[in-house]
């Protein structure tokens, strides 16, 4: 290219590399927590009856610090990283660039403050008080401005894979957290949501999947299209496949929430769609993968030397077996089994640690030195990452169906006669043992994550005496 | 598999400056792939066909040919199993509990359905199987060691009436009329009871007190064997007291010289639920065919007398 370089001087990188860092800062934040969590589970006295540490009012504090402020600075930083490179476009405004920063570590802080004092609005994923939903709007609207001006500034007219599913991503994200906050506030903390009864409940769902749909899968599916083959170096695999993947996934997974509300007071022709919509989802998700992994064909020798491919591929084979096991759980006589035991608990990690955490990795691994322009510190360190991030998972979501399971046929046991084998409080003593397990799990990915911060940090600090790597 | 020679990528390319430059393939879409996808549909449509599915104008919607509704699934599976479990229900309704426990398939029956009411409704305080809980004096009901008998007769009191154990404070400071010294000397005499006093004055000056001033052994015994074996002055005690018997290992609250001391001191207070119904005629937690159940079953834990 005759113009080589001219336009990267002209992108704003300094925003990407903010939200890089709170990236990584908040993965170890939601780790930690996760951790005290497990480990309050196995020994429920470890929160010394401090209600501030009680589980209850921890638990949404880790699903947001790694859903919201670590999934969410990483979308933020990769939608604007790729979104000025394939657009060849600077961020249409710094001030919306600079908004959508603080305004989302503000978010972040508040519920950081909010959540331990009891302060909730009681919808899983969407606790947050009506003053912070307000606050996610004004974010999700300069966001949304900000990647739809830099997207109409494009020199190329043909908009690149990855920027569609950014933009169904910000789009949708932004109707399903507007509809289901829809509230009353009675104060400054309280307020009373214009849904009830099982319409609630419905919308919460509709909300609750979606946003692993179009947040946890949608954009970081996204974010693949950008960097494996970026990384890779090889063409994607198919444009066909990605565009009728793309517009199936969208489609159907919409329709798909009512498979969280099985045996409830929800009517059962709505269980009904969300099962079957759940099960024409499989292929249309698996389309992301293959894509992912047929673009490596050709360069499976890369797999040998390159740590963050490996990422990569790790991450989309969870992605894979989570996105199977999905559509599996949401048939009624499955889900019958499997819902309120820990095999849901398993499903999420291997989805949100094996998919998101580990192609988020990949990701930041590969911008980072180019954002500081300079080499990573050590691959070295970035495979003992990759090995101990994928053995913690592991871990974590074998002993999680183990439990799970036990505990669904454990509630479901019925001696010769008729009657309940065993008491709840005998599978909550039985599933003891793998809430340790689990535990460990957690810890060996946090060293994982911890041995990134080492790697990252000298990789940061050494930025100014090492040589610009062009290419 | 792509090669790049055979397959043309779409033409258009983004991020070139730097590094690789995107470009895609046009590989046609995966047949397994496709035909997959198909089938999922098919599998859905099929689904619609059987079951409830898609809602129609006027508040209705698609039955489906099956008839299932996850209420009639569940109606369904309920009468299954009350079906299953009439016929020993009606015998057992019919019979005494100690008749029930001379049929060894009747008991048999007993104790599985008993093991499940315990589950949900005892185990919380007297524990899994009904090993107890010391810290809260809740007694363990596997060892032959009773407060108000082990009859199945007295186990089916116990459950219907529910008990209140009722230990009085005898330190001054927590409401007793004793002094610290002397409640020392009734701990010492209570430890010499099972053979552990390590200060025989102590224990000889609480001997007098607790048959004298503080009145132990009205409730105790004269020997400390408790409400339910002891006598006090030639007379049975009253078995609706629940006192302990002291002289053996088994304790309520613990045993050893700190908690025994405790008990004294500020005293105890037991309470056992009633499970019957109410004098309104309120229907409680049990009914009368779970509590036969449930007397039969705490029976044969180990200590049934």
């Amino acid at each position: 290219m005759g113009q080589k370089n001219d336009s990267i001087a002209t992108y704003d990188y300094g925003v990407v590399k903010m939200f890089s860092v709170m990236a990584i800062a908040y993965a170890v934040v939601g780790f930690i927590v996760g951790i005290i969590l497990a480990l309050e589970l196995t020994f429920p006295e470890l929160n010394g009856g401090i209600p501030y540490i009680s589980f209850g009012r921890l638990r949404p504090l880790h699903t947001s610090a790694v859903i919201f402020a670590f999934g969410g600075s990483v979308l933020f930083a990769t939608t604007y990283y790729v979104v000025q490179r394939t657009c060849r476009a600077r961020l249409f405004s710094d001030f919306l660039s600079q908004l959508t920063f603080w305004g989302w570590n503000l978010i972040v802080v508040a519920v950081v403050i909010t959540y331990p004092l009891g302060l909730s609005q009681g919808q899983e994923y969407a606790e947050m008080i009506w003053p912070i939903d307000l606050l996610i709007v004004v974010v999700w609207v300069a966001y949304f401005i900000n990647f739809v001006g830099t997207l109409a500034k494009r020199k190329d007219p043909h908009i690149f894979v990855a920027n569609w599913f950014f933009l169904a991503f910000i789009i949708t994200v932004a109707l399903l957290h507007i509809v289901n906050n829809l509230a009353v506030p009675v104060s400054i903390t309280a307020s009373y949501p214009v849904w009830s009864g099982v319409q609630s409940a419905m919308i919460q769902w509709w909300y609750g999947h979606n946003a692993v749909g179009f947040f946890l899968t949608a954009a970081f599916l996204g974010l693949m299209y950008y960097f494996v083959p970026k990384q890779a170096e090889r063409p994607i695999y198919s444009y066909r496949l990605s565009i009728v993947h793309f517009w199936s996934l969208v489609f159907l997974y919409i329709w798909a929430g009512p498979h969280h509300l099985h045996y409830t007071a929800l009517p059962d022709w709505a269980g009904t769609l969300g099962a079957t919509f759940s099960i024409m989802l499989l292929l249309p998700s698996w389309g992301g993968m293959i894509n992912g992994i047929m673009t490596l064909s050709g360069a499976w020798h890369k797999l040998r030397t390159d740590p963050i491919l490996r990422f990569f591929i790790i991450s989309l084979s969870f992605y894979g077996m989570s996105t199977f096991e999905g559509p599996i759980m949401s048939i009624k006589e499955v889900n019958a089994l499997s819902h309120y035991t820990d095999w849901t608990v398993g499903h999420v990690h291997s989805g949100a640690l094996g998919w998101v955490a580990m192609v988020s990795f990949a990701a930041l691994y590969h911008m980072i030195p180019r954002l500081w322009g300079t080499t990573i510190h050590s691959v070295k360190l970035i495979n003992l990452h990759f090995w101990l991030s994928t053995v913690g998972v592991v871990i974590y979501i074998v002993a999680m169906w183990i439990s799970g399971i036990m505990q669904g046929l454990m509630w479901r046991a019925y001696d010769e006669f008729g009657n309940l084998t065993y008491s709840f409080a005998e599978s909550v003593a039985a599933m003891h043992p793998y809430y340790f397990i689990r535990a460990i799990g957690g810890i060996v990915f946090l060293l994982g994550a911890l041995v990134m911060v080492y790697n990252v940090y000298m990789t940061i600090a050494n930025a100014k005496d090492r040589p610009v790597v062009a290419a | 598999m792509a090669d790049e020679k055979e397959i043309e990528t779409t033409g258009h390319q983004w991020d070139d400056e730097e590094g690789y430059p995107l470009k895609e393939y046009n590989n046609p879409l995966p047949k397994w792939w496709l035909y997959s996808y198909y089938a999922t549909i098919v599998y859905a449509v099929i689904y619609w066909i059987l079951y409830p599915a898609w809602p129609i104008p006027g508040g209705e919607y698609t039955k489906g040919v099956l008839g299932w509704s996850q209420h009639k699934q569940l109606e369904e599976e309920m009468a299954a199993s009350q079906a299953a479990k009439k016929p020993f229900n009606d015998k057992i309704s019919a019979l005494t509990t100690s008749e029930i426990t001379q049929d060894s398939q009747l008991l048999q029956y007993a104790v599985s359905a008993g093991k499940a009411i315990f589950g949900d409704n005892c185990a919380p305080c007297h524990g899994g199987g009904g090993v107890g809980a010391k810290a809260g004096g809740f007694p363990a009901l596997v060892d032959d060691d009773w407060l108000y008998g082990g009859t199945l007769e007295q186990i089916s009191e116990t459950i219907h009436m529910g008990r209140a154990g009722q230990m009085p404070p005898h330190l001054d400071s927590a409401e007793g009329s004793f002094t610290a010294a002397q409640v020392n000397d009734l701990t010492q005499y209570t430890l010499s009871l099972s053979g552990r006093s390590t200060d025989a004055g102590a224990a000889g000056r609480g001997d007098a007190l607790y048959r004298g001033d503080a009145g132990c052994n009205n409730c105790h015994g004269d020997e400390g064997k408790g409400s339910l074996l002891g006598s006090a002055g030639g007379e049975k005690l009253d078995t609706s007291i629940g006192a302990p018997n002291l002289t053996d290992a088994i304790w309520l609250y613990g045993g050893d010289e700190a908690t025994v001391k405790t008990s004294i001191a500020k005293g105890r207070k037991g309470n056992m639920p009633a499970w019957e119904k109410d004098s309104e005629g309120n229907n409680r937690k049990l009914s009368e065919l779970d509590i036969k159940l449930l007397s039969i079953y705490v029976h044969t834990l180990g200590g049934g007398k």
